[in-house]
């Protein structure tokens, strides 16, 4: 029973973790139609925004979400008011703009990590937080590992009810599948793609935030997160939001029984998983 | 016609018999003399291994040369006079292959005058055969390994400085073990060069010292949870945890072990545990782990100098306490077998470094040579400072035993702090 659950929660941990970096990704994708290469430096700005704001005020870090959060969607909302519409409008094509907006966010990926490295400098940062054990059935595990799975879990949650239910949720939807009419219908498209675009660097701020409560923090971590997040992102379907949340699980779940049964393996099994479903449903998860 | 022709041709022989004594006073002309030294090098000031340039051999080097500067330069018998040391470095982004290209460039284009090593094992030894291809020294700094060991016959140029795994560390952590009654050890290793060569030298010494290895797991870099493991050590009943991985493996094993309340009798982290910013990050949980190394400003007055000059450039949670006083000492070295040599030709200068000894931060400094002195050398086992490090009240002590010794190993170390 210990060990099921070991293996379960710890896979929870992990999946909850890698669903909300990959949903903000399957956003911008998804509906802003931009392949952010760049995700994992908005992780990266989170995490550091959060560790000196807990080393130099002493905010809390679950506090400090509160303020991460607007901060970077703001970035992320004007960044897609100016060099992503331009880039749009400029572009000959949708397909033309995809290409275009992926070497845009390589640049954004080198500007921000310099600009962090300028800041922060390189070493390694950490800090403790609910650094405590907690036994749930004779488990145990690190209060802020459980404190991360519940705050990923309720904001993955709560967006999800956004998109749903809200008006803007259901246009954000339409853009998602019809940009052109989405627009004919009313919608502010300009304003709507911002804002996924917005949300998506959110979630990214959210997650590094939390992230920076578990794990040491570098300046130069946010491309091995946003490898992460495009395998989730592939996994659970290209543009499917729900897709990543699920291909998120899976991937934490798969993650923490090989971490039990020989952690050495734990990169081939996502490799595996990756390829196996590439072979069986190339569409991914929930992908059309 | 012909008058014009005629005019043409005493104009013509007038210029050139004009430009003919210029032209052979530019062909008699000496080199321009020299003025300044060049040391070349691709380093990672972007990327990934950025962190070296910022904390490791980058201060280092940087300090060197304004040190030399403000004496003048290098005494250079051959030209008579000092001659200042001027830095190119190129930026490598983190990259090999073009850490590679950029060393080639600034050998076959700058033409610079000396190079210094770029940054970490595997791009010491990818720019090892290079130099040595074209003949030119490479005084080694953050990297050496025990599988690299073997090569060093074939690469009389190079020089490496920094200690390792059976060079001389394992073997010295055995001692400690053994002589604290240790009985059994948990492994658990990064899926690398650095992770498998540790490992396996502290899995042979362990065992020689009559140690039980009773758990070795291998991890691959950027691991999220290392709880399985943390678990399983503790489990066994592992008395020695000993992580040989890079720091962020090492910080999450540290992370997870306090709150999955595993407190062995002896915690090794290494690299990572052997930066001053460890004891600022993990606070008073990081008393008593231990890591590689080492040095302190106990460990001679020259380590005290040289610590207060650190200080006096940089903040001091840059100091690394395992690397920095050999990188400073491989140079002090390199500039004495310079000056003594006399000239800057590198076959000439080699032959000084594996035939002399120097003072430097380390006391009387040599290398032991490969190849009956044909070969690369590695810095003698009498000139280090330490092998490891413990953190006790903020300081990395050197626990080794014998002369090196700064205190007495803790252990069983303290219990992790209570979290407030």
């Amino acid at each position: 029973m210990v060990e099921f659950l070991n293996i379960f929660i710890g896979g929870l941990i992990l999946g909850g973790i890698y669903a909300l970096i990959a949903v903000g990704l399957s956003l911008q994708y998804g509906v802003a139609r931009v392949l952010n290469i760049s995700h994992g430096e908005f992780i990266m700005v989170g995490a550091f925004l959060t560790w000196a704001m807990y080393t130099f005020w002493g905010l809390n870090p679950l506090a400090s979400l509160a303020i991460v959060g607007p901060a970077i969607f703001v970035v992320g909302f004007v960044l897609h008011r100016t060099l992503f519409t331009r880039l749009r409008t400029s572009s000959a094509s949708p397909a033309a703009y995809e290409g275009g907006s992926l070497i845009a966010t390589f640049g954004l990926m080198f500007i921000i990590q310099n600009l962090a490295i300028i800041t922060w400098g390189t070493d390694i940062e950490a800090y403790s937080f609910l650094n405590t054990g907690v036994s749930i059935f004779g488990a145990r595990f690190a209060a802020n590992r459980l404190t991360m799975l519940l705050f990923a879990a309720g904001i993955c949650v709560v967006f999800y009810l956004f998109l749903a239910r809200t008006r803007l949720g259901k246009a954000i939807r339409a853009a998602a599948q019809d940009p052109e009419t989405a627009g004919m219908m009313g919608v502010n498209i300009k304003r709507v793609l911002a804002l996924c675009f917005g949300l998506g660097a959110l979630m990214a701020g959210l997650a590094g935030s939390l992230l920076s409560m578990c794990y040491p923090i570098r300046t130069t971590m946010g491309l091995e997160y946003t490898i992460i997040a495009i395998i989730v992102v592939v996994l659970g379907g290209m543009g499917s939001i729900v897709g990543s949340f699920i291909g998120g699980l899976i991937l934490g779940m798969v993650g923490s029984i090989v971490l039990y049964i020989d952690p050495s393996l734990s990169l081939v099994a996502y490799y595996f998983i990756f390829i196996l479903l590439l072979l069986v449903r190339p569409t991914g998860i929930l992908g059309k | 016609m012909r008058r014009k022709l005629l005019i043409l041709m005493v104009s013509c022989t007038m210029v050139l018999a004009l430009a003919a004594p210029l032209f052979a006073a530019g062909c008699d002309e000496a080199e321009p003399e020299k003025e300044v030294i060049v040391f070349g090098a691709a380093r990672p000031l972007t990327g990934p291994f950025a962190v070296y340039e910022e904390m490791a051999f980058g201060p280092i080097y940087k300090m060197w040369v304004d040190e030399v500067n403000a004496r003048g330069g290098l005494y250079i018998e051959e030209y008579g006079k000092r001659l200042p040391i001027e830095l190119k470095i190129y930026d490598d982004g983190s990259d090999m292959g073009t850490m590679t290209s950029m060393l080639e460039r600034l050998i076959l284009e700058d033409e610079v005058d000396f190079i210094l090593p770029p940054a970490s094992t595997a791009f010491l030894f990818a720019a090892a055969p290079i130099a040595n291809k074209h003949g030119y020294i490479l005084m080694g700094a953050e990297g050496g390994g025990t599988t690299l060991t073997p090569l060093l016959p074939s690469l009389p140029y190079y020089f490496g400085v920094l200690n390792y795994s059976d060079h001389y560390q394992m073997p010295v952590l055995a001692d400690i073990l053994s002589d604290a009654g240790i009985e059994t050890a948990a492994i658990m290793y990064l899926e690398d060069l650095h992770g498998v060569e540790y490992s396996g030298v502290a899995g042979i010494e362990l065992t020689n010292a009559g140690i039980d290895i009773v758990m070795t797991k291998s991890v691959p870099l950027g691991v999220m949870d290392v709880s399985s493991i943390i678990n399983q050590a503790k489990t066994l009943g592992a008395e020695a945890f000993l992580s040989f991985c890079y720091p962020d493996e090492n910080f999450l094993a540290i992370g997870t072990a306090i709150a999955l309340d595993y407190n062995p009798d002896v915690f090794l982290t290494g690299p990572g545990a052997n930066f001053a910013f460890f004891a600022g990050v993990f606070g008073p949980a990081a008393e008593g782990i231990m890591g590689y190394g080492a040095w302190n400003t106990k460990s001679s007055a020259a380590s005290e100098d040289f610590y207060e000059k650190f200080i006096a450039l940089y903040d001091p949670g840059l100091l690394d306490w395992w690397g920095h006083n050999l990188y400073y000492a491989g140079l002090q070295f390199f500039e004495q077998a310079i000056e003594e040599a006399g000239t800057l030709d590198q076959a000439v200068i080699r032959e000084v470094m594996a035939t002399s000894t120097f003072d430097t931060i380390l006391g009387p400094t040599w290398f032991d040579m490969t190849a009956d002195g044909e070969g690369g050398g590695l810095l003698a086992e009498e000139c280090y400072t330490g092998q490891v490090g413990q953190w006790q009240n903020g300081v990395f002590e050197v626990v080794d035993p014998g002369a090196n010794r700064t205190a007495p190993p803790v252990i069983p170390k303290p219990a992790w702090p209570a979290e407030e």
